[in-house]
């Protein structure tokens, strides 16, 4: 393991393999990732794999729209099949409110050039999933370029195009303290030994929070556990993400042919707690069950759970610290930070080596949280 | 095809039913399974794979390994060797994943009024084997109220299909045949305050308060059941062995060629290649002659028989040859084995050119180790540690069988591979620690008394040639688990 480098990123999952990938493909080949256990074992291989544009501010959905468009060239760049797909999501509409919601969303979304149709819930089983239970539906919104991707594969993607370029990653090397002298970072202490470095990114996932706390710096996330599970495979039977946000809901068929899903507890309290629970898989499975009847039939295989690292405003926090010098921060993805990742890892790297970034990210920057006003996207599941 | 005389066992099969079978009309017996019932059918193929639409047999007959995922009555990924048959079923040779059932669409399962399943009780045991029965059994002298669920109808664990003369000394259970040792413990388990649930499978095992919640699944049903502490007893699953075709349909597991011939009365093919002689390879050859089947030949890649030698003779006698120094480079045949090419290997396991030999076989059977059923165990919270001598990923625990989570204990082949009457003694001695948890008041004197029992019985098992590997397992697995109440008890 080197002792010194010029930047050091701590966490492989998709955020610090991207940005460790995109720091080489600038020239900043001289770059260490730490990751405490294996690739992705954090909240990136627990998740669902899907990629929205559908936000409801403009700042979202435009990241959104930029993600894409690096997801959309990914396997060629990274030379890896990432199971990328354009199976578009469908977001079910059951209140009044949503209804009003989606109504804002789809004007905004199309001024910002997404292609997002309006369908009634029989447009929704005559065009897009034939075996959905619409009862309850008011209405669908669908973007047929929304997508999903295997975050195992995109992570793997990502450190081996980095290893490529140069990039050390060593894999069961927890970071156990930030270093820090006269208010700048000056390296990481680790399970191994020392690497000092004038450039640290804290890529953690909800781990951030106590690593940051080491440099005297206090992170406003909160971890939250997110329960999920996954069927035995089938032969395709539907292709978009089908989600709600009344309904508490999420779930797509994965290319093996699984299907994938689960809903976030509102009763759930923070910690870190990564255990499964019954009352999950019950109430999961019911539905499920309720929304797809066919999916009755279908044995459920494995459930897990991994960590939302929620931010007041749902937002990830980006950028570097004030009170610590050379200490950039990428975390607090709020249960969406896949989709972004590509984007969000491009400007954290321009940001990291002192260039403008491409879209303003200074509103992600943790300065906001001091007193000033929060703006949340309804659009979170 | 079936076996119709047996020195050992009398087959009484059950009504014979017809099934359909890919269109055409099949007959077998009620109580079988269908991937028996097919096997005797002199169906191998049961499903193509995902990937590479290579055919596949059923390999381990216990329902783990999902090979032998097939189509029936419209539902996909049916595990057709442990689903019981049933007549009039629809059976469909399974090509890639499987297309999802129409709506409606229900495996026929067990009858629909199926007796209530308890909603909470003091001790949960998973596994009716020799070390869940055990356990129950010991914990019910101490008044101990429990329920013993077991995935299969018949409880007994891997006993039900042993029909030869119990090695091990366990004085009272030397010298008796494994079946009738599993019909003993049912007995014994009548006398006491323990419910033993059948056909019952433990799906998960979750936190709920200051408890543990298992979630079951009977005849299509799902239950949950609440325990203040639980015992797994799970036993093992078979290894399989890597070489070309490894996966044809015809190359099984040596508990599977047990369960086809000694439970349902059906050779698993008519010339064997077996690949292991340890015991259980040794045990299973001398079956298969009973039955009638042919032993080609028992290799071994060690240079010595890992089994006893009176196994190892007794087959020999009976003109086996048991080719020490011995691997199997792969299995040949277009849908089914047909022959299977040997090698003898230098003493680094690599492969002598010039020393192939193909076997004319239909059959390859592997009985080259087991691997503990830990899921449960590490689900609920336990660490996985690897302890090669104990057949692998093992769930920590103590003396007391007891895991690192408080009240989740762990016993027989699930804690480490070894065999029935350590698995007995075993379970004894976790339903002892369970029972001590769950009634504060007990008798400690009675208590310490058949502790010490069984403790000495493990002890003197395990202090054999036999028991070494175990034994050096279990005591690098106590040397990880800070035993602190071993000191206590000391003191
Ligand atoms: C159930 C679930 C479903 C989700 N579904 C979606 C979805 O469909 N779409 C979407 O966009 N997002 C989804 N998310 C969110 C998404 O998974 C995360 O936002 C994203 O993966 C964050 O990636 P990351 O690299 O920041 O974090 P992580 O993947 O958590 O990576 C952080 C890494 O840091 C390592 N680490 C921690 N501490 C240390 C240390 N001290 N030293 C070294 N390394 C350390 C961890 O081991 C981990 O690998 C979901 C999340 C969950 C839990
Ligand atoms: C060919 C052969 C010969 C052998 N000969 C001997 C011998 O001569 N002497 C000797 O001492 N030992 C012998 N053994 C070893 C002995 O059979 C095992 O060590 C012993 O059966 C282990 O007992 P157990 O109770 O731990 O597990 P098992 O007997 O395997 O019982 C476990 C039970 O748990 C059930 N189960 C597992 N998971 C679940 C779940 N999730 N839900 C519900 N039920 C579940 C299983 O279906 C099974 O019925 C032999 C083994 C073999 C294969």
């Amino acid at each position: 393991m080197k002792t010194r480098a010029e930047c050091v990123v701590i966490g492989g999952g998709v955020i610090g393999t991207a940005i460790a990938y995109y720091l080489a493909r600038a020239g900043l080949t001289d770059c260490v990732v730490l990751e405490s256990s294996y690739l992705a074992s954090g909240a990136t291989g627990r998740c669902g794999g899907g990629i929205r544009q559908q936000w409801s501010t403009e700042a979202n959905t435009k990241l959104a729209i930029e993600s894409v468009k690096a997801f959309r060239g990914l396997e060629e760049e990274l030379e890896r099949d990432i199971e990328f797909l354009q199976g578009g999501y469908l977001v079910l509409a059951y209140t009044d409110d949503d209804v009003e919601q989606f109504e804002k969303n789809v004007t905004l979304q199309r001024g910002l050039g997404l292609d997002v149709e309006t369908l009634s819930p029989s447009e929704i089983t005559s065009r897009v999933v034939p075996h959905l239970n619409t009862d309850g539906v008011r209405m669908a919104t669908y973007c047929a370029d929304d997508a999903s991707a295997n975050p195992f594969l995109t992570t793997q993607a990502y450190a081996d195009a980095a290893r490529r370029l140069g990039v050390e990653i060593e894999l069961f090397t927890p970071v156990r303290r930030i270093l820090t002298e006269g208010g700048r970072v000056t390296g990481v202490e680790t399970s191994r030994g020392t690497i000092s470095a004038p450039i640290v990114v804290n890529a953690a996932g909800s781990h951030s929070i106590p690593l940051a706390r080491t440099a005297g710096v206090e992170l406003p996330i909160a971890p939250y556990r997110r329960e999920i599970l996954v069927t035995e495979p089938l032969e395709r039977f539907f292709h978009p993400m089908i989600i709600s946000f009344s309904f508490g809901i999420y779930f797509r068929q994965v290319k093996h042919g699984a299907v994938i899903g689960g809903f976030g507890d509102p009763d759930e309290p923070p910690g870190f707690n990564e255990t499964s629970s019954l009352g999950f898989l019950t109430t999961m499975s019911r539905k499920l069950a309720h929304l797809m009847p066919r999916l009755r039939s279908v044995k459920i295989v494995r459930q897990w759970a991994g960590l939302y690292d929620i931010t007041p405003d749902a937002q990830p926090i980006l950028g570097e610290v004030d009170e610590v010098g050379g200490f950039f921060q990428a975390n607090g993805f709020s249960g969406h930070g896949f989709m972004i990742a590509p984007k969000v890892a491009m400007l954290v790297a321009q940001d990291v080596r002192g260039e403008t970034p491409d879209l303003d990210i200074e509103r992600l920057h943790p300065r906001r949280f001091a007193g000033g006003k929060i703006t949340q996207d309804r659009s979170v599941v | 095809m079936r076996i119709s005389e047996h020195p050992i066992l009398d087959f009484d099969r059950g009504r014979e039913i017809e099934f359909e079978f890919d269109g055409k009309r099949l007959v077998g017996f009620e109580g079988e399974t269908i991937a028996a019932a097919l096997h005797a059918a002199e169906v191998r193929v049961l499903r193509r794979s995902i990937k590479l639409d290579r055919p596949r047999g059923f390999f381990c007959a216990i329902g783990r390994c999902s090979s032998c995922l097939m189509t029936v009555d419209d539902v996909p990924n049916v595990m057709t060797c442990v689903t019981p048959l049933r007549a009039g079923m629809k059976v469909e040779t399974q090509s890639g994943k499987g297309t999802i059932a129409p709506e409606g669409a229900r495996l026929a399962t067990g009858d629909a009024a199926s007796e209530a399943i308890p909603s909470a009780v003091p001790l949960a045991i998973v596994g009716a084997g020799p070390a869940g029965l055990s356990a129950a059994i010991y914990a019910g002298r101490l008044g101990v109220e429990s329920v013993v669920i077991d995935e299969n109808d018949v409880p007994g664990g891997q006993l039900i299909k042993q029909t030869h003369m119990f090695f091990g000394s366990l004085d009272h259970y030397a010298r008796v045949r494994g079946i009738d040792i599993g019909e003993r413990l049912v007995q014994d388990l009548e006398s006491c305050p323990a419910r033993l649930l059948t056909g019952t499978t433990v799906l998960g095992l979750y936190d709920d308060g200051d408890a543990k919640a298992l979630s079951l699944l009977k005849d299509g049903q799902h239950a949950r059941l609440r325990a203040r502490a639980v015992i797994l007893a799970t036993g093992a699953s078979e290894n399989v062995l890597a070489f070309e075709n490894c996966d044809l349909p015809g190359v099984y597991g040596a508990g599977a060629v047990q369960t086809l011939m000694n439970v349902y009365g059906v050779a698993p093919g008519e010339r064997v290649l077996m690949v292991g002689a340890g015991n259980i390879g040794l045990i299973v050859s001398y079956q298969l002659l009973q039955a009638g089947v042919r032993v080609e030949a028992v290799i071994d890649a060690m240079d010595e028989i890992g089994g006893y030698h009176v196994h190892a003779a007794k087959i020999r006698r009976m003109g086996v040859p048991i080719l020490t120094s011995h691997t199997i480079l792969r299995a040949d045949g277009e849908t089914r084995v047909e022959s299977a090419t040997i090698a003898r290997v230098d003493e680094r396991w690599a492969p002598v050119p010039g020393s192939e030999r193909t076997l004319d076989v239909d059959t390859v059977c592997l009985a080259v180790g087991l691997t503990p059923n830990c899921e449960l165990a590490l689900m609920a919270g336990a660490d996985g540690v690897y302890v090669a001598e104990l057949g692998g990923h093992v769930a920590r625990h103590d003396r007391d069988l007891e895991t690192n989570v408080p009240g989740v204990f762990i016993a027989g082949d699930a804690s480490g591979i070894e065999e029935a009457s350590t698995a007995m003694l075993e379970g004894r001695l976790a339903g002892l620690a369970a029972a001590e948890r769950l009634v504060p008041d007990a008798d400690a004197n009675a208590l310490a008394s058949l502790r010490q029992e069984a403790e000495d019985g493990l002890g003197e098992l395990r202090a054999g040639p036999f028991g070494e590997r175990p034994r050096f397992g279990k005591n690098r697995m106590f040397d990880l688990v800070n035993d602190t109440k071993d000191e206590r008890r000391g003191s």
